[in-house]
């Protein structure tokens, strides 16, 4: 497999050709740490001017954003003029790097594609060495607007003449992706509309449910739903335009009429119905009468060889082996016990039915069977009701042989039932689409009733008037564990480690760090109830480290941030993101003060202990 | 149309096209070749030949044109698919491969030059005045200006704006730059759990959050100046289409009051139209201006870096243009190939 170009020769071609400042995007974080430690001890050094220049910044920068002193990377940056720039940083290291961008001080940032999407720093150049990015444990291609958010970072306004994109191949690289991503047309958005607990009780609480129709009428999701419908209702237009030189005949619904006369013509249409004469209770025996079955007769006990109906009447008949050895046939009627005996064997299909071995074993089992033997119970089937829609076509008198439309009936009938089929499976899909946010928003409030949110009439009750305010992902749960007094008198760090865990929707490993045992039990409950509720509210992962590193922070508030980073394998950034997302959690249970004051006051001093250090740098 | 026109026309369309109109009219036509398919179809009755001649206009509507007759070439292109293929009138094309040179020539950084912002930002910032906006344009092409100044526009005339940005690294770099702009007093920032000089009249928060807010005025709990908002500002607005986030800006859209103006930024989209049409169908007291610009401001180009260190134009254009199709570079393909080939052995 031939390696992807060297970052230090990737910036010295760079820097030759004057193609810098440059961002270079990397599939993954650790693609760009590794690309900054190839540079250390090399010898893409920056002149010492320039180096002095960047020593500088960051002595001012550190002034306002303390948490970035003592950076490890700050070396790094300040010899070779690269940084790296993904989510794993501290948003404040990130804004250094945005910043250094912008003066020009920095000649390549490696960076992760999700940069794309975020922060606005442009660079002269764009190096793009994948056409693929890892979503959700898969990879795939960039969509040509990822790609077009890429490029577009190339090329400054007012500081370029020109931008340019530099393709360079790695493995898995797909270069006609990327040509069609750099010139083509971007995606059309679609709507990502889904009706939310919150969502519901919010509504509700200011809107009539006539105006919420309305409103839910005014999503982007309908409109682009009616555009649908819109299609389908065209075509629904064109099959009813089919069939208008289809209308009624003789009588109104013809097509009903020919296929209710059709299937009767079809059902009367055996020449001579076989009539089952058998009784009930014969009918009910004759499952039990097969090859091998040990039956009673008059003269004795026997086996049946075969079974079949005489070729006259239809008769049931059998081809027995008598008690005395020999073979003879008889009425299946004149049998009168079944036991509850069957001897396998390979039947054959003539005489004598068996093979000569078989026989002999089965002469040798009549010769000894013993004088009373089970039997098998026979229960005769109930009178089954005959069809009704049989008996009343085949006795009632049809129009429709007669009728002066018969013909053209007959004729088209293929066709028009074909039509009518499709016009009602269109009619259908153009009601799903109109009607599915509806349905939606119906189906969640169904459930907030069974909840105890909202009255049988769709009002807001006491819970509901408070529930509504929570409005973040997994709020069923989160609200149920309010109702159920869990977190009442809770310390504050207990309830930031279970917000922390309903919060981290992540699922990159990291380690194991060790739980009070206060967390873990009642990490426990909330998973126990978050399960029983997974049915209509997907269940959070829960996991516990994180759980421990929020419960950690917030306990011990002599605790640094350098210790607190230390103690888990998580990325700096991931962790700054995971409390910040925290305290978005803690601050909408503050918001319940009017309501439940002990829970929220709990919440707030969680919130307070939390922001320090780097946490209070940004607000 | 007579037999000389129609045999030129029809020798300058594909085959394809040929068979059929020979569908039908000329028995087994498909063993014939081109030639003898125009014999045979120059040889059918006046009646069929003026059946022909329509479908011909049918397809193109532009031989309804005198002058279309004499430049069949251009009827051609304008009307058949096309292959991707550098258009003629690009710059390009003329020279059909370019070489590193070319490509690398004129880099530098351009003189400090006043700023004078281009036609679509003046239209954009005209338009907010009265109507809602969505500004759908490349990354880097200047849509901050026209935020800025329409939040100028606002302030001046006492009214609140609200800035939203989906996320909150990047609330925190507008709230930096405004701050810059506008005076630390003039601009407030809104978080989950913080408030900053909520009483400014140009606040910064996420869209959750301006979501929020929305919701809790309806319900009859206003907070601050909400009765004086008068611009909403959604900056990257294509995150509608996120699948997990995209919902509150459809809600946001949907309760923002109708008498406040929305500005809509937004990258490069695929269907700006239809989200203007959604706006004005869903805010019928002013109809919703759409302003697209593909153009760069600066323009870009192509280089395929080969791992041994070779440079080569990526594209046989120089600048990369949008919606034209594309062409690699020879070059490019060969030492992609020669790339490829490695990987596989």
């Amino acid at each position: 497999m031939p390696p992807a170009i060297h970052p230090i020769d990737l910036v010295d071609i760079l820097r030759r050709h004057r193609l810098t400042p440059a961002i270079v995007f990397l599939t993954s974080r650790r693609g760009c740490d590794e690309a900054i430690d190839t540079f250390i001890h090399s010898s893409a050094g920056v002149s010492a001017t320039h180096s002095e220049k960047i020593r500088t910044f960051f002595e001012q920068f550190a002034q306002n954003f303390p948490s970035i002193a003592n950076h490890p990377l700050i070396s790094v940056v300040q010899d070779y003029g690269v940084a790296a720039h993904h989510a794993g940083h501290l948003p404040s290291w990130k804004i250094a790097i945005e910043e250094l961008m912008r003066q020009g001080l920095l000649d390549a940032v490696f960076a992760t594609t999700t940069l794309a999407a975020g922060v606005d720093f442009p660079a002269r150049t764009v190096v793009i060495s994948q056409s693929s990015v890892r979503k959700s444990q898969d990879f795939m291609d960039l969509t040509v607007s990822e790609i077009q958010q890429l490029a577009g970072r190339g090329g400054r306004r007012g500081k370029d003449f020109v931008g340019f994109v530099v393709v360079t191949p790695s493995p898995y690289i797909d270069l006609h992706v990327l040509g069609k991503g750099l010139t083509g047309q971007p995606e059309p958005i679609n709507s990502q509309f889904v009706v939310s607990y919150p969502m519901v009780l919010n509504l509700l609480n200011a809107h009539s449910l006539d105006q919420i129709t309305g409103l839910l009428g005014k999503s982007f999701a309908q409109f682009q739903l009616n555009q649908r419908a819109a299609i389908h209702q065209d075509r629904l237009d064109e099959v009813h335009e089919q069939l208008t030189p289809y209308g009624p005949r003789e009588c109104v619904d013809w097509v009903a009429q020919w296929k209710v006369f059709d299937l009767a013509r079809r059902r009367k249409a055996h020449r001579r119905p076989i009539v089952n004469t058998d009784s009930p209770y014969l009918a009910a025996c004759l499952p039990f009468l097969t090859p091998g079955r040990l039956i009673g007769l008059a003269k004795g006990p026997a086996i049946i060889l075969r079974h079949y109906r005489s070729k006259g009447t239809g008769t049931p008949m059998l081809s027995v082996l008598y008690a005395k050895g020999t073979m003879g046939e008889c009425q299946a009627q004149r049998v009168v016990h079944i036991y509850d005996h069957v001897y396998e064997f390979q039947p054959i299909r003539n005489i004598p039915w068996c093979p000569p071995s078989t026989l002999h074993q089965f002469k040798a089992i009549l010769s000894q069977l013993p004088t009373r033997l089970p039997t098998v119970p026979i229960f005769e089937a109930t009178h089954e009701p005959e069809d009704p829609l049989l008996t009343e076509i085949v006795t009632d008198e049809f129009a429709c042989p007669t009728c002066p439309s018969h013909t053209a009936c007959k004729k088209d009938v293929a066709l028009v039932s074909r039509l009518q089929l499709k016009a009602q499976q269109v009619t259908k899909t153009i009601k799903a689409l109109r009607d599915g946010l509806w349905h939606q928003f119906q189906q969640k409030a169904d459930v907030l009733h069974k909840f105890g949110y909202l009255t049988a009439h769709l009002e807001l009750t006491v819970e509901g008037e408070w529930a509504r305010l929570i409005r973040i992902n997994h709020s069923l749960l989160i609200t149920e564990l309010i109702r159920m007094e869990a977190f009442s008198g809770m310390a504050p760090e207990l309830l930031a480690g279970v917000m922390a865990s309903i919060a981290h929707d992540d699922d990159r490993p990291s380690s194991y760090m060790r739980l009070s045992p206060g967390l873990a039990s009642m990490l426990k409950q909330v998973r126990h109830v978050g399960e029983s509720l997974s049915a209509y509210e997907t269940a959070p992962l829960l996991r516990s480290d994180v759980a421990a590193l929020a419960e950690r922070w917030i306990g011990n508030t002599e605790l640094s941030w350098a210790s607190l980073v230390h103690s888990t394998s998580m990325a700096e950034g991931d962790v700054y993101r995971l409390l910040a997302r925290t305290l978005e959690f803690l601050s909408q249970i503050y918001g319940l003060k009017g309501t439940h004051p002990g829970l929220a006051d709990t919440a707030y001093r969680a919130m307070i202990s939390m922001r320090r250090e780097v946490l209070a740098e940004l607000p | 149309m007579n037999d000389e026109n129609l045999k030129l026309k029809l020798l300058s369309l594909p085959v394809k096209y040929l068979h059929q109109f020979a569908k039908g009219r000329i028995h087994r036509h498909f063993r014939l070749g081109k030639r003898q398919l125009i014999d045979c179809l120059l040889a059918l009755s006046p009646d069929q030949k003026k059946a022909i001649v329509a479908e011909l206009q049918q397809r193109a509507p532009l031989s309804t044109k005198p002058e279309a007759e004499s430049t069949i070439a251009q009827h051609h292109s304008s009307f058949y698919p096309q292959p991707s293929s550098p258009h003629p009138d690009s710059p390009g094309a003329t020279s059909p491969s370019i070489n590193l040179e070319d490509l690398l020539e004129g880099i530098g950084v351009p003189e400090h030059a006043p700023f004078i912002p281009d036609a679509w930002q003046r239209h954009a910032i005209e338009a907010i005045a009265h109507s809602d906006v969505i500004v759908s344009a490349p990354t880097g092409s200047g849509k901050t200006f026209v935020a800025t100044e329409a939040i100028k526009q606002a302030i001046a005339s006492n009214h609140t704006v609200i800035y939203t940005s989906p996320l909150k690294a990047l609330s925190n770099t507008k709230y930096m730059e405004f701050s810059q702009q506008f005076g630390t007093d003039q601009v407030g920032i809104l978080t989950g759990d913080r408030r900053d000089n909520a009483q400014a009249p140009l606040l910064i928060m996420t869209t959750e959050i301006l979501r929020n807010i929305l919701y809790d005025a309806t319900s009859g709990d206003p907070d601050l100046r909400l009765h004086t908002l008068g611009l909403v500002i959604l900056d990257e607005s294509q995150y509608l289409a996120d699948p997990e986030r995209g919902v509150v800006w459809e809600e946001t859209l949907i309760l923002c009051p109708p008498d406040t103006r929305l500005l809509l930024l937004s990258a490069s989209i695929g269907n700006p139209q239809e989200l203007a049409e959604w706006l004005t169908s869903i805010r019928p007291s002013t109809s919703c201006h759409l302003i697209r610009h593909t153009k760069r401001s600066v323009p870009l180009r192509g280089i395929y870096l080969h791992p041994a260190g070779q440079l080569v134009p990526l594209f046989e254009n120089r600048d990369i243009q949008q919606r034209k199709g594309f062409r690699f570079h020879p070059e490019t393909k060969r030492l992609f190939k020669e790339y490829e080939f490695k990987s596989l052995h």
